[in-house]
């Protein structure tokens, strides 16, 4: 199965396995990445399943909807190539992807 | 110490959760009344009836939380509380406990209409609930829901097909009375569902397949009833500390029992928003709730201070509301453009709720303005917006 690494806010490497047409949010929480909190279960609506995306991902993951956008300019300390994890679904190509759980969620 | 947690919903996950994260030194005895492992509602009248997957994307807790060894998950519904023995019985055992938390939340409101067969008749609460509704779509043309929240029109969304027709019928005056008319128009734009209101069902002809109301006669293959929940304080009731309206608690979800606490959409308490008693119906209730006694149970009591806040997906649309307002309160709107649409409730020049469809940041804005404290109508106008007035206020 494809595989993400998550750096969690303890600065704790953990593999997680993922099906594709899962989000990361599915994906992390499953696996029982610290640091989540998705508050609204993926509904797009808390901001607190913050996560930022490795930079040399950029490009190979689809681009935040502006709902995202606006959400998470309201996360903490967002950049550049901050995310949503309920907002990124997975695919095949995404084996290998490299993440941060946002140090706080608010 | 042992904790008995009654129901496992939205409310106990998250208390169960936020035990584990604050190291409680103690266990916990998680009476679940379903059959299905915690699972989230909020999709069920969204994505999952459109792609009903694998439950496994609707779990509620991460493995490491489900499994841990400080939770013991019993699957028996409960029948009784004896509080001053710390006694929690169900049909086949009696189980010993120092804390009982219930966290029962509501079920649906039932409605009997004469002549509708039972195959017929569904409601939306649980997930057996929606696998009943998903089994029985097959070659269904005309859906009657009635009541005309925001379930309904959440489902009318769903269940839209090209060969379907569905009719929202309401009993008021006006679909959607929860929001203000400004947003309740914009939202009904978008619906695929036709709207009749002012309707009184008199009985159901199975010959027509038809309701039979006021207004005639109303095709209806399958008939979906969300006219609102009701509490589950059965148990509550039985030892005097709760009505069919409530569990009350106080800020601290601590009822007058000194071992009884309820969360979740049957605790009865004080919302510093509100600046009144009562019981609210949202994931926000359910985590904030939670929340405040984890951290009482944690010996970190702090009070309910939380403003509510709300989501719903209606089509392509998205509805998020920030604070609580009473249905009468005053509308004013904010911003109107052919995408944003903001309306303002309020209470003279005091915002009591903001209404935010497909204006996410306007959402956030009121929320965090919210924490700071009151927001001025005034001011909000003056700023243009909440996101300027938040930016204002910070700098
Ligand atoms: C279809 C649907 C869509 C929704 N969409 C949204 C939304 O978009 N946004 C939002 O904010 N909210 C939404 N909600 C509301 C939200 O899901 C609830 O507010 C939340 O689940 C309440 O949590 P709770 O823990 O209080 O109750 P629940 O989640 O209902 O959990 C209570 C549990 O207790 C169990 N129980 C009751 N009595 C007993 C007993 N005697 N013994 C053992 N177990 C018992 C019940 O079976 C149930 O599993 C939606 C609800 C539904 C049904
Ligand atoms: S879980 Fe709430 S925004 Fe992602």
């Amino acid at each position: 199965m494809p595989q993400l690494t998550c750096i969690d806010p303890n600065e704790q490497e953990i593999d997680v396995t993922f099906e594709p047409g899962e989000t990361i949010l599915q994906a992390t929480y499953r696996a029982g990445v610290d640091g989540i909190l998705a508050e609204c279960g993926g509904g797009c609506s808390c901001a607190t399943c913050h996560v930022i995306l490795d930079a040399t991902w950029d490009g190979t993951v689809e681009g935040p909807s502006v709902q995202e956008a606006d959400m998470l300019s309201f996360a903490i300390d967002p950049t550049p190539h901050s995310r949503l994890a309920c907002q990124v679904e997975l695919n095949d190509k995404h084996d290998g992807l490299t993440l941060s759980v946002a140090k706080r969620q608010y | 110490m042992k904790i008995g947690i009654i129901g496992a919903g939205q409310a106990a996950c998250t208390l169960i959760a936020e035990l584990i994260r604050g190291q409680f030194d103690g266990e916990m005895l998680v009476f679940n009344g379903e059959s299905h492992r915690p699972y989230q509602r909020p999709p069920l009248s969204k994505t999952w009836l459109t792609h009903p997957t694998e439950t496994e994307s609707l779990r509620l807790l991460p493995d490491p939380i489900e499994n841990h060894p400080s939770v013991q998950w019993i699957q028996q519904r409960v029948t009784g509380i004896e509080p001053d023995d710390g006694l929690i019985v169900t049909e086949r055992d009696r189980y010993s406990v120092d804390q009982i938390v219930l966290a029962t939340g509501t079920r649906a409101k039932k409605l009997a209409i004469d002549g509708l067969p039972s195959e017929k008749t569904h409601v939306i609460r649980t997930l057996d609930d929606a696998i009943t509704l998903h089994s029985a779509l097959d070659g269904v043309q005309n859906i009657a829901i009635l009541g005309a929240g925001f379930l309904a029109f959440e489902l009318a969304s769903s269940l839209d097909q090209p060969t379907r027709t569905i009719r929202v019928l309401a009993k008021g005056i006006r679909a959607l009375p929860q929001v203000s008319v400004k947003a309740a128009d914009r939202l009904l734009d978008a619906t695929p569902a036709s709207i009749r209101v002012d309707v009184t069902v008199e009985r159901y002809d199975e010959d027509s397949a038809a309701l039979i109301t006021n207004h005639g006669s109303i095709p209806a293959d399958l008939v979906i009833i969300a006219i609102g929940a009701q509490a589950n304080t059965e148990l509550a009731e039985a030892c005097g500390l709760g009505t069919d309206k409530g569990i009350p608690t106080d800020s601290y979800m601590q009822t007058p029992h000194p071992c009884v606490s309820a969360i979740g959409e049957v605790s009865l308490h004080d919302q510093p928003h509100m600046k009144q008693k009562m019981r609210v119906e949202s994931i926000s209730e359910a985590n904030d709730t939670a929340t405040t006694l984890a951290k009482r149970l944690l010996g970190q009591p702090e009070p309910f201070n939380a403003t509510p806040w709300f989501w719903s997906d209606q089509g392509e649309l998205k509805l998020q509301i920030a604070g609580l307002c009473a249905r009468t309160d005053e509308e004013t709107v904010l911003i109107n453009t052919e995408t944003e649409c903001v309306v303002m409730r309020h209470q003279g020049d005091r915002i009591t709720a903001v209404e935010a469809v497909n204006a996410a940041k306007e959402f956030m804005a009121a929320r965090r303005l919210f924490e700071q404290g009151p927001i001025s109508l005034g001011s909000a106008i003056e700023a243009g917006s909440l996101f300027s007035l938040l930016q204002s206020s910070r700098s």
